[in-house]
């Protein structure tokens, strides 16, 4: 094998670690409410879209709420935009989303408040997910939206095997209603991604 | 075609572990959906300086109890840059193996002067400090005896990274045995604080942890701006 000198002269990364059970929730921004559309509370202006919630829950190998977890969401908006350092002057970047949130789930439960995401790249839409828990180092993933015909292209979604795709897809159950179970490990697993680098 | 990452590796005797460690490999990410996987973590909040100093609950209240030392390094990406305004998020146990969490069940003593919650940002040269107490040991499988080693709680969050760690101690009899220690093997060195001599101020002694934030953990590279 052979190493070019880039390689040779990288430092030894920090390993990750798990978060354990006691990260303080205080941390987290927003008191910790997981609503994307509010992000200046008390004023008129709302972002652009249609607004949604998402009840989620995580569960282990056994079916069990998993205590404890934290979780962060990442979107565009609705117009399919990221907002990002290299696009925050962007035209198409709404002032009042950000597209990131995050949150500590006491029990397994939570409950996400955003704006249905818009096509962004050539991909379906989707919330990139990640995932710290005791016992487990950073775990990341999408879920994609069941109803959306996009989904057939989606690059990720054809990377994986046909049956594990429906384990990515939040499911519509009311108006502006969603449900998503994210399953650690064993029956159903929901399918996590890894980086290019690892 | 489906192409596989790592399989991540079950932590021995962690039961946590155990219940939630996927089984499955992880999928690799398809070049296409790569940038969508890189999230930008805005920050709205600004930090109080004295949120650096663990040893107290807030200015001028009294010491917490134990050992109290200073933590610094330097934040860093693989090739030696320097992350910069990276906000640092810290925790850890009293000097008895107690957390102030309120799930903290263990019934270990609490420390009124104790919080074991702070926050520091990244100099524009990457460094960063902050002040704490040196956590206890704590039973962690009382049925086997098996403990966990003292440690502090990380997480960065940056314009360059995302990363949650531990900082470990060095010598310390209860590292061998740690899951976690076990699933790193022999990188588990660069976790583990580098002692130093501190002159200035009331502590008991330093620990250097330069932390690199290696290609698993990138989120947005500020550098990569173009
Ligand atoms: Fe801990």
């Amino acid at each position: 094998m052979t190493y070019s000198n880039k390689e040779i002269n990288r430092l030894t990364p920090t390993n990750e670690d798990t978060v354990g059970p006691y990260y303080p929730p205080s941390l987290c921004e927003n008191n910790n409410s997981l609503d994307m559309t509010n992000i200046r509370s008390g004023i008129v202006f709302k972002p652009l879209g249609e607004k949604i919630t998402i009840k989620g829950c995580v569960k282990d190998i056994d079916g069990k709420l998993s205590n404890g977890c934290l979780l962060e969401f990442w979107q565009p908006n609705s117009q399919g935009f990221y907002y990002r350092p290299d696009t925050e002057s962007h035209e198409m970047v709404d002032p009042w989303f950000t597209g990131y949130a995050r949150h500590r789930t006491k029990d397994g439960n939570f409950s996400l408040t955003t704006i249905k995401p818009g096509v962004a790249d050539g991909r379906a839409p989707n919330i990139t997910v990640t995932l710290f828990s005791d016992g487990i180092m950073r775990l990341v993933t999408q879920l994609f939206f069941a109803d959306e015909k996009s989904n057939s292209d989606d690059p990720l979604l054809l990377s994986i095997p046909e049956e594990l795709r429906e384990r990515l897809m939040i499911n519509k159950v009311a108006h502006n209603e969603y449900e998503i179970e994210i399953i650690m490990a064993g029956n159903n697993e929901t399918p996590f991604f890894d980086d290019l680098l690892s | 075609m489906t192409k596989y990452g790592r399989q991540l590796g079950i932590g021995p005797t962690d039961n946590t572990s155990n219940e939630r460690t996927p089984r499955n490999k992880l999928n690799l990410i398809p070049e296409a959906a790569r940038t969508s996987f890189v999230p930008y973590a805005p920050r709205a909040h600004s930090i109080n300086l004295a949120e650096a100093d663990m040893t107290r609950i807030a200015p001028g209240r009294p010491r917490a109890s134990g050992e109290a030392i200073k933590v610094s390094g330097k934040l860093m990406d693989e090739y030696g840059r320097p992350i910069r305004n990276a906000l640092i998020e810290i925790w850890n146990a009293n000097q008895h193996g107690g957390y102030t969490h309120d799930e903290d069940h263990s019934g270990l003593p609490i420390d009124q002067n104790f919080l074991g919650i702070g926050r520091t940002l990244s100099s524009s040269d990457g460094n960063y400090e902050f002040w704490t107490i040196k956590p206890g040991a704590y039973l962690a499988r009382p049925d086997i005896g098996r403990w966990r080693p003292p440690h502090i709680h990380v997480s960065i969050i940056g314009g360059s990274s995302r990363l949650i760690s531990q900082m470990y101690f060095p010598n310390d009899p209860h590292n061998a045995k740690d899951p976690m220690r076990i699933l790193m093997g022999d990188s588990f060195e660069a976790n583990i604080g580098k002692k130093y001599i501190v002159t200035d101020g009331d502590f008991d002694c330093g620990y250097n942890f330069d932390i690199i934030i290696g290609g698993k953990n990138p989120t947005f590279f500020e550098n990569n701006i173009t």
